[in-house]
């Protein structure tokens, strides 16, 4: 006999034998195959799988379901990030750099370049935006090249800051994205003073690292510069950042063991993105599959480092986890729907104008203006809300792109117009030829394959991530 | 408590009310339809005038005291003349609440030190409303939780295992976290053999040596997603032995008893005994060394 219920807005897909269910609010179910067919065919017996699917939102006994309400508050703390707009600003501060990284992201330009340097002016009027934004929590991010080479132009920006801060009483967070190669007295200073948070890159142990930076003695400085920072700002105040360059490629492993030896707690690993230098990387298929192979290389090294009782976590796999295991939203810029660009983060550059995200800039220094939103001199309204961003957020919530709309990791993952347009030429983009759909697919599909299939040795690790 | 309030006791308690708007198969003060909300007010009132300062807690129980509508705001109110400080727990079934404003108004009375002690029965809508006796009791309870919590108090869920239920702990675990994430904590509560349990022991009658692996996955499960959890009502001869951590003291010291085979058990001090109120012993308890 046909049971009567309604069916509920989930999406489905097979991993490691199993069917996996995925509902609005990213409840994921694992059940026997055929469990989907079932479902709909309206073949369910009542037992706890049937009471499980009423319970977590899949189908409902009712036409409204009783609960609505609270899977609608459920909906809202999911997109909690949204709530008050864009809270991490992001200053290119110059272009100036004193390393040559094999695959700069930023288009860094020579020490003693000029004219790639924020003007004293552009700085008071970015700050000036910034504090436009509604968030009552906004970060202030300094980039480059590298922002230490301006100190004093850093110092000027957070003191604009904390006058305003002070008079709207908002909170501002602080971080400088360097090298650490060349961590002043005086940088570490205003880092002491305005708590301002390190973030530093290191691709992993002395030959890679090396070799990636184009210098010889890359590695011993960062490291140091690394200790000194601790020491002057405390060992939480300073992170760090890999990106996986070719080379980096073949030794999984040793990054992951790098970064525990140096104390850090955790590790995002990092795929190179088709900016900047880095886009003269012949093969992105290539690529991306041999990343894919060393994620899961390194992934499971992570895991035994865990076995080990070493609290080492993975960056990538926390937003996504917990996305899938909590009912917690996540504030990453990537993996969002609608996209972190504008919503998330807003890049003031050192030209003066404002880009829609890290990588909109990047694809500015090769001539490509397409995500430039306006100047810092312009009315706030028209940046952010302007014909750019206008057309852009058509586009910019998977839930509403084909190949996205029906496929159940989507509530896991994120739309990305900026890397459609440069991958694929358009922003609304093409999913089964996008290798950033590949890649992510192909992590998230890994992770459950994981829950899966090792449930009780891998999810008491991912919990103590989650905490 | 009786009569008068007990300083030394853990259980000082006002009882307002044999009515209830739910009917639980296993209800331990099964509810009577007396109108009795005037007298018993009243005399709380006069029982309150030689309420001791320093009282820790203060209960309120019934039957379901949000059937008082109003007079419990009042009743709050002169709770808090006479003893701003102490903690009031208020044991409700929560359905009341899902009126937002009915919420603030009891909030707004009880002020700081206040939590609630309400009852989930399972996750699945229609075992709970089973369970309850009553239809639309869950949904009503779980909306009452979200109106509570959006006005700051604490709440303590509880969860009476009993036949009809304790197969889906692990899963109602697991929708305590995704659903319910603001509660304080989340007590499992072992039954009292008195009352309806008695009546109705066929349907919703559990032993803890029948429930006890389900009972310690659900307990693993929110404490392993950081929900503070206890364990009321059961000794610790019938938990598992990691579950004894959470396990507490929880009988109310002029109901305890322990069994003669608890004479010399090496961990009776920290047990929380039997009910001396039970018909019968629960099945299984042994001696610990």
């Amino acid at each position: 006999m046909k049971m009567q219920y309604h069916l509920l807005p989930f999406d489905f897909t097979r991993i490691a034998g199993k069917e996996i269910l995925v509902n609005e609010v990213g409840d994921m179910m694992v059940v026997p195959e055929g469990t989907t067919q079932r479902i709909v065919d309206r073949q369910m017996e009542k037992d706890d799988l049937y009471k499980s699917l009423v319970a977590n939102f899949f189908i409902s006994e009712d036409l409204v379901p009783p609960l609505l309400d609270v899977y609608a508050a459920r909906l809202r703390e999911k997109k909690r990030f949204m709530d008050y707009f864009t809270a991490l600003h992001i200053f290119v501060v110059t272009l100036q750099c004193n390393q040559n990284c094999v695959y700069c992201q930023a288009s860094s330009r020579k020490e003693q370049s000029e004219h790639c340097t924020m003007s004293y002016e552009m700085m008071e009027r970015s700050v000036e935006l910034m504090f436009r934004s509604p968030a009552p929590v906004l970060t202030m991010e300094f980039q480059g090249g590298e922002p230490s080479l301006h100190p004093k132009l850093i110092r000027f920006g957070i003191e604009k800051a904390e006058e305003k801060r002070l008079v709207d009483g908002r909170e501002v967070r602080y971080v400088l994205c360097t090298n650490c190669v060349n961590l002043t007295d005086e940088m570490l200073d205003i880092c002491k003073q305005y708590h301002v948070m390190i973030s530093t890159s290191l691709d992993g142990p002395a030959f890679l690292h090396n070799a990636n930076r184009g210098k010889t003695d890359s590695y011993e400085k960062v490291v140091a510069g690394i200790e000194k920072a601790r020491k002057a700002l405390g060992n939480e105040q300073v992170s760090a950042l890999m990106t996986t360059s070719v080379q980096g490629l073949s030794h999984p492993v040793e990054i992951v063991d790098e970064y525990a030896k140096l104390g850090f707690k955790s590790l995002f690993l990092r795929a190179l993105n088709p900016y900047g230098l880095a886009s003269d990387n012949p093969d992105w298929e290539d690529y991306t599959r041999k990343f894919i192979d060393f994620y899961k290389t390194a992934f499971e090294h992570i895991l035994e480092l865990n076995k080990r009782g070493i609290h080492f976590a993975e960056e990538f796999a926390i937003i996504v986890l917990r996305k899938m295991l909590t009912p917690f939203s996540t504030g990453f810029v990537d993996l969002q729907s609608p996209a972190g660009i504008v919503n998330s983060v807003l890049v003031y550059n050192y030209d003066g104008y404002v880009y829609a995200s890290d990588e909109s800039r990047m694809l500015a220094e090769k001539g490509d203006y397409t995500f430039q939103l306006g100047s810092v001199f312009d009315r706030y309204e028209d940046v952010v809300y302007g014909d750019k961003v206008r057309n852009i957020a058509e586009i910019w919530s998977n839930e509403a792109l084909a190949g996205c709309s029906d496929c159940a990791l989507k509530t896991y993952c994120g739309a990305d117009p900026v890397r459609n347009y440069s991958t694929q030429g358009d922003m609304y983009g093409h999913r089964p030829s996008s290798l950033l759909c590949k890649k992510n697919k192909a992590i998230i599909e890994y992770l459950i394959s994981l829950i899966v299939e090792r449930e009780e040795e891998v999810v008491p690790i991912f919990k103590t991530w989650l905490l | 408590m009786k009569n008068g309030f007990d300083i030394d006791s853990n259980d000082n308690a006002l009882f307002v009310t044999e009515q209830c708007n739910n009917n639980c198969l296993m209800c331990c003060q099964p509810p009577s339809t007396v109108d009795d909300i005037e007298a018993l007010y009243q005399k709380n009132l006069q029982l309150l005038e030689s309420a001791p300062e320093g009282l820790k807690v203060l209960g309120i129980t019934g039957g379901e005291p949000t059937l008082l509508g109003e007079r419990l705001v009042d009743l709050i109110v002169e709770i808090r003349k006479h003893l701003p400080n102490t903690a009031i727990q208020l044991l409700s079934n929560g359905r009341t609440f899902k009126d937002a404003d009915y919420a603030h108004r009891v909030a707004q009375a009880a002020g700081e030190e206040f939590f609630v002690g309400v009852p989930l029965h399972s996750d699945y809508l229609k075992d709970h409303d089973a369970i309850a006796g009553s239809k639309r009791a869950f949904e009503e309870t779980i909306y009452g939780l979200y109106n509570l919590a959006a006005e700051g108090v604490e709440i303590e869920l509880r969860v009476v295992i009993n036949a009809m239920n304790y197969k889906r702990l692990p899963q109602m675990a697991e929708f305590i976290f995704k659903n319910l994430p603001f509660v304080s904590w989340v007590a499992f509560m072992g039954m009292e053999r008195i009352g309806y349990s008695v009546k109705n022991q066929s349907l919703i009658w559990a032993e803890p040596n029948e429930y006890a692996s389900y009972l310690r996955e659900a307990v693993m499960i929110l404490d392993s997603w950081g929900v503070p959890v206890a364990v009321y009502n059961i000794p610790l001869c019938l938990l598992p032995k990691d579950c004894w951590i959470f396990a507490k003291r929880s009988i109310s010291d002029w109901k305890i008893k322990y069994s003669k085979i608890c004479d010399d058990c090496a961990v009776r001090e920290k047990c929380c005994g039997l009910f001396s109120t039970s018909a019968k012993e629960y099945i299984g308890l042994n001696r610990q060394s």
